[in-house]
């Protein structure tokens, strides 16, 4: 840390110091705001707040159009209009121009956006079930649960991991649910592995032999007691698999392994203006941006709250 | 020591089968039939019938498992049916372009990701540290495809530095080397700069610097010479990881590797080819954990291979 050679008592309160300048008389301590500003702690609060605040603004300026993309006056994703091809940004009512087809570009990745959505979310929901229990069973009960759940996880952890979803979608068909499953299989093993070395830290509280000593089942101590200490760190892991959920995904699409019905996603966006890099550079550069914008605001949100004090000054 | 190796060794090969028996059950789970796959949408009845004869595919699933395996053992693996030829040396053949590709990734990583990292850790929570920590979350949320594209647009298209496909000149390896190590220095500088700062929060940190050790020498044998281990461990994750996983960016900029000829092999149903690439990378990735693992005792003289060792 930094903290070293500039240690900061909380502001405002006494610091206790015998010998105090007499010139600073008005200050009942020797540390002034400009040090307590200057400090370490200080800028990395400041610092914490700045990302989530920006985080959270980069991912609702997506998502709430996204969400709202029906209800705004958008021509329909797949209106062909072959008069109006590769028009680019802001002309004829146009905001993102148009592709090839002469598709409006901001409908199809605002309709394109919900399918991708929609699959992160619940890849990252099927995920964080299927990490959190076999993690915190693992860690809580140990033994010969443990052994294969940690073998499991390393197993998943050394295979070719992109080859192995490119060939599940390839073979099943690239449907929400299978794509929507494979990045869930993808992703278990970060949320086991945390939850687990969580709950093996947990396990060995005092409060888990208390409850033991009052002769509650095992179960119903990992349930009611030690989860609940454990799931808010392991939701903000979540969160950050968000991200990751959904760059997968357009990687996938981009491979041509993305959903087709309703409507392409990102990935395949890109992939399809690919063709038209040098006539109509917004094909691909702006379903990018918005990814990009996407999924660093979730990445700042899950580091911004990472990064903020554990313990709140005003109580909560 | 050698009973150690043996026993990772076992385990490694363990993963293999396991990855490989994997792919053959899901090729045979999925729907579609592969003989329609190899002779074409237009074959009779009678020649479908042939093919599944001479693929075997007409036996019972166990049986064709029990060949699946003979064939692994002896690495025959079949004839791939796009190129006509063994599927193993399909595979080899392209393997080296991969290799190199991972390999200059990897070193462009290490390069810029330790002393980015160690930079950062040396001044925490300042102006300058923030941006760079902002732009490494950026960095690390950039869809590669898509940073690909870019670099090649700029660089190829309108300035033409570099050439945009393939691999004909040494030039071409830098687009996609600098695509894969962009995301890979986010990540790698962003651990270098936790693990640092934990370091310098320890203890015995704090006795050395009150001893009078030199900044440098806390920074890189003190601070670094605990962090290594990690360190190490997660370039050499990535690598092995890159060996299968830079499918994207091969795609990218028509690279004559691995990941593109995964693609190829997916689109045409290929399963010779399939189950001969996976074999190939599942091998490497499994062989280049290996190697870590056995190098830690060169990092950390504390470590005894086989006895503190958990794998």
């Amino acid at each position: 840390m930094s903290l070293s050679d500039t240690a900061v008592p909380p502001a405002g309160g006494p610091s206790g110091l015998p010998a105090e300048p007499p010139a600073r008389k008005s200050s009942p301590s020797a540390v002034t705001k400009e040090l307590i500003a200057k400090a370490g702690a200080t800028r990395r609060r400041a610092g914490a707040k700045f990302k989530i605040r920006t985080g959270v603004i980069c991912t609702l300026l997506v998502v709430v159009p996204i969400v709202l993309a029906a209800f705004l006056p958008l021509p329909d994703p797949s209106h062909q209009d072959l008069a109006q091809r590769l028009l680019p940004p802001l002309t004829e009512g146009h905001l993102f121009g148009t592709d090839q087809l002469g598709r409006d570009l901001l409908s199809r990745i605002l309709h394109g956006g919900q399918v991708s959505l929609t699959i992160g979310v619940l890849a990252v929901v099927v995920s964080g079930t299927i990490g959190i229990i076999f993690g915190a069973a693992a860690g809580y009960f140990g033994g010969k649960l443990d052994s294969v759940v940690s073998r499991l996880i390393e197993a998943q952890m050394s295979l070719p991991l992109l080859m192995m979803l490119l060939l599940v979608v390839a073979l099943f068909g690239p449907s929400i649910p299978v794509i929507t499953f494979v990045i869930a299989i993808a992703q278990w093993p970060e949320v086991a592995r945390l939850t687990r070395s969580m709950v093996l830290v947990e396990r060995e509280k005092p409060y888990v032999s208390a409850a033991r000593i009052l002769g509650l089942h095992r179960v119903q101590i990992l349930i009611q007691h030690v989860i609940p200490n454990v799931i808010k760190q392991a939701t903000l892991v979540v969160l950050l698999l968000l991200a990751q959920a959904v760059l997968l995904e357009s990687a996938l699409a981009f491979l041509g392994a993305g959903p087709q019905r309703p409507f392409a996603t990102w990935g395949r966006i890109i992939s399809d203006g690919q063709d038209y890099l040098t006539t109509a550079w917004w094909l691909v550069t702006v379903p990018g941006l918005v990814i990009a914008i996407m999924v660093v605001g979730v990445n700042l949100l899950g580091d911004g709250l990472r990064d903020r004090p554990r313990r709140k000054k005003k109580g909560a | 020591m050698t009973k150690y190796i043996l026993k990772r060794l076992g385990q490694g090969l363990l993963t293999v089968f396991l990855t490989v028996s994997t792919v053959f059950v899901l090729v045979r789970l999925a729907p579609g039939d592969p003989a329609v796959a190899y002779a074409g949408p237009l074959a009779t009845t009678e020649q479908l019938a042939k093919v599944r004869e001479q693929f075997g595919l007409d036996l019972p699933l166990i049986q064709q498992y029990w060949i699946f395996l003979q064939q692994l053992f002896t690495g025959n693996l079949g004839t791939s049916y796009s190129f006509q030829a063994p599927a193993i040396q399909v595979v080899l053949e392209r393997l080296p372009y991969t290799l190199t590709l991972a390999t200059a990734s990897i070193l462009l990583t290490a390069v810029v990701a330790i002393p980015l990292g160690v930079w950062m850790s040396r001044r925490p929570d300042t102006k300058k540290e923030f941006g760079v920590n902002v732009l490494t979350i950026a960095g690390q949320s950039m869809p590669d495809f898509w940073t690909g594209i870019m670099l090649l647009t700029f660089f190829a298209v309108l300035i033409p530095i570099f050439p945009a496909s393939g691999f004909a000149t040494w030039s071409a390896l830098v687009l996609p080397t600098v695509t894969i190590a962009i995301l890979q220095i986010a990540l790698i500088s962003r651990m270098v700069r936790r693990e640092m700062t934990t370091n310098f929060a320890a203890p015995y940190l704090t006795v050395a610097r009150s001893r009078g050790v030199r900044n440098s020498l806390l920074t890189w044998r003190y601070a670094m010479g605990n962090s290594a281990i990690p360190v190490f461990t997660a370039l050499g994750t990535r690598f092995a990881a890159m060996l299968n996983g830079v499918v994207v960016v091969e795609v990218v900029f028509a690279w004559p590797g691995v990941g593109s000829l995964i693609v190829r092999a997916l689109e045409t149903r290929d399963y010779p080819l399939i189950v001969a690439t996976v074999l190939v990378t599942a091998v490497l990735a499994v062989g280049v954990q290996l190697l870590i693992d056995l190098a830690y005792p060169l990092l950390d003289p504390r470590i005894r291979l086989g006895k503190a060792a958990t794998a």
